[in-house]
């Protein structure tokens, strides 16, 4: 057993049991010989039943509450229906066109949230890195306080839900925190006197600043244990060439974890594309649709209009942001292997 | 190098302090924004209803717990706290069971299929919980358990399924495959394998992904909203949110409750951070 290779070693562990499947020997044989010689393995019907009964409850689990639901959702995609009426009514490409252009009501704010939704996928993930990358830089030079520090500034990450939103929401108020801060700080004149989520203009970005101290933690996390990797000689050698502390953090830090920075981007997009908790908690799309994003968009077609049949509307939307974020995926993929 | 004038010293070494001390002090900032929002958070929570609408000072004049224990009493606090307690419980629990199966599988075992089932479960990870929310709540009503638990607890739990087993499956390969080759020549049957040799050693994978579960499940609302109906249900998350419905939001009542909702995860978290650190770090190289 000891001289086996380990590739071999690993999970074929078998031979010694009594072969009671033959037609699955072969398949044993064959691999037993691809794999390096081993004799071959007879046990492999029993591991395969062991398998299966090991993978079951999370396949049926999958089945039901993923497979069913996902072909579910695409069906209704092509239909028509308020959640009541007995009967779906069939209508093809309808919803997706509704949504794209045709529907005089629901086609502008797709738009609109579209592009808000875009707003936000820009600069939720730029300013992410931008705070985060530093962040960590520092953080990895901290000696003492390293730990409590990491802990404090994972709290944002902890805590996400709707009771840190409304704690936002609290000190975003006309008379809250952040006005009475600017005024202490002498900055008095940047005040939002309706409130920064109030006022239209500054509404969509401050929800961005929310979701970008939410988002700083597990980025800078990220950048942390990258930089955990780096060989301490490449630093020592940048620093002997006369590369001052910016020059080796931007030259050879920086490229060193651009794979750190493609995750942290993707993760990024993937949220802000798909992500609404925090609009609906802090704004539910307001001022005025100011702060509507595509997820809030699609969550009250779903859930918000009554009788009205906007259920295939809601799935056909929940099925373009789900091809958006594969388009997303395959990109940063892309890049994220030409990089490495 | 000796030639170093030795004047140049003290300089270098003011340079050095100076700079230690403008990383602390940017690091001390960035600490600052991220407990700001607490800070008010527990300061409106020990404010009375006249103070936190005068508002304009963050340490309460005269501090009071009545506020607490006006919110936890008012709206069924503890039982919407034992709700959340027990969701979040049974997610957890159910997801370890689940998926450290289902990791031993993908990682030890080898069957027809493996690759593909495996690829499966993270491809569910680009489906945006929104466009499967509708299908489940459908779902739910049909087999009658919408509303329920339960309804929350298997969504839950699948939803967690791409990380889970990811981080299962990861840690279960790092253990030597010798353990379970000398255990199989000692007789012990698969079952016995992965309780008692598999199982132990992936403790650390099990107390993350135990954690990265329970945090977003305490958190959870979206789902939450829309399943849940009958208040003795209630988790906290809706609590607060029927706290907020109120005509005019009475805020020092809305942060205590908020203060209710956080403090059991921050707990969590500080005492299992380490695990919790290096589980999102293997997640990330898996």
């Amino acid at each position: 057993m000891t001289t086996a290779p380990r590739t071999t070693a690993h999970g074929e562990a078998g031979g010694d049991g009594a072969s009671r499947t033959p037609p699955a020997g072969g398949r044993a044989a064959k691999s037993g010989r691809a794999s390096g010689g081993r004799p071959p393995r007879r046990r492999f019907g029993t591991e395969a039943v062991t398998g299966y009964l090991f993978v079951a409850p999370a396949v049926v689990l999958f089945a039901v509450m993923g497979l069913y639901t996902i072909g579910y959702g695409f069906l209704l995609s092509f239909a028509s229906w308020n959640g009541f009426m007995p009967h779906w009514t069939w209508v093809g490409l309808d919803n997706y066109a509704d949504l794209l252009w045709r529907s005089p009501i629901y086609a502008p704010r797709v738009r609109s949230a579209g592009l808000n939704t875009l707003w936000v996928m820009i600069s939720v993930p730029l300013l992410t890195v931008l705070v985060s990358f530093p962040l960590a830089i520092l953080l990895g030079q901290a000696r003492r306080m390293q730990s409590i520090l990491r802990s404090v500034f994972f709290l944002p990450y902890v805590t996400s839900g709707i009771a840190v939103f409304f704690a936002w929401q609290y000190i975003l108020q006309p008379d809250g925190a952040v006005n009475l801060l600017l005024d202490q700080l002498g900055l008095g004149s940047l005040q939002q006197p309706q409130g920064w989520l109030g006022n239209p203009d500054t509404a969509l970005p401050t929800m961005i600043v929310v979701t970008v101290w939410g988002h700083v933690p597990v980025a800078m996390l990220l950048y942390l244990t990258g930089l955990q990797t780096i060989d301490r000689s490449l630093l020592e050698a940048a620093e002997l060439d006369g590369a001052g502390w910016w020059r080796t953090n931007l030259s050879v830090v920086w490229p060193l974890l651009r794979p750190i920075t493609a995750i942290v981007v993707l993760l990024n997009l993937r949220d802000s594309l798909q992500g609404f908790q925090t609009f609906l908690v802090m704004t539910n799309g307001g001022p005025g649709d100011h702060t509507n994003v595509l997820g809030l968009e699609a969550y009250s077609l779903a859930f918000l209009k009554q009788l009205r049949p906007t259920l295939g509307l809601a799935s056909a939307l929940g099925w373009l942001l789900f091809a958006a974020a594969l388009v997303l995926a395959l990109i940063n993929l892309r890049a994220l292997r030409s990089k490495t | 190098m000796t030639s170093i004038p030795l004047a140049g010293r003290p300089d270098k070494r003011t340079r050095r302090i100076l700079a230690r001390t403008v990383v602390g002090l940017l690091l001390a900032g960035y600490a600052l924004i991220s407990v700001y929002p607490f800070l008010w958070m527990i300061s409106a929570a020990f404010k009375d209803q006249l103070e936190v609408v005068s508002g304009g000072h963050l340490i309460p004049k005269n501090p009071t717990l009545d506020t607490l224990i006006d919110t936890w009493n008012k709206l069924h606090f503890f039982d919407f706290f034992l709700n959340s307690l027990l969701v979040t419980l049974y997610t957890v629990v159910l997801t370890l069971v689940v998926y450290a199966a289902a990791g031993y599988a993908f990682a030890v075992l080898r069957f027809p299929g493996r690759a593909f089932l495996s690829r499966m479960f993270v491809a569910l990870l680009f489906v945006p919980g929104v466009t499967v929310m509708l299908p489940i709540v459908l779902l739910e009503n049909e087999m009658g358990i919408l509303g329920t638990h339960w309804g929350l607890v298997l969504p839950f739990v699948n939803g967690g399924a791409p990380l889970s087993i990811l981080l299962m499956t990861g840690a279960f390969n790092a253990i030597p495959a010798e353990l379970r080759d000398s255990a199989r020549v000692d007789g012990a049957g698969e079952f016995r394998i992965f309780l008692n040799i598999y199982l132990p050693l992936a403790q650390p994978a099990l107390i993350t992904v135990a954690l990265l579960t329970a945090i977003p499940t305490w958190n959870e609302y979206l789902l939450t909203r829309v399943s849940l109906n009958d208040q003795s249900t209630f988790t906290l998350p809706l609590g607060l949110q029927t706290l907020a419905a109120e005509n005019v939001p009475h805020y020092n009542n809305l942060m205590a409750g908020a203060l209710i909702v956080v403090i059991p995860v921050v707990l969590l978290f500080v005492c299992l951070q380490r695990y919790f650190v290096n589980g999102l770090v293997g997640a990330v190289k898996g």
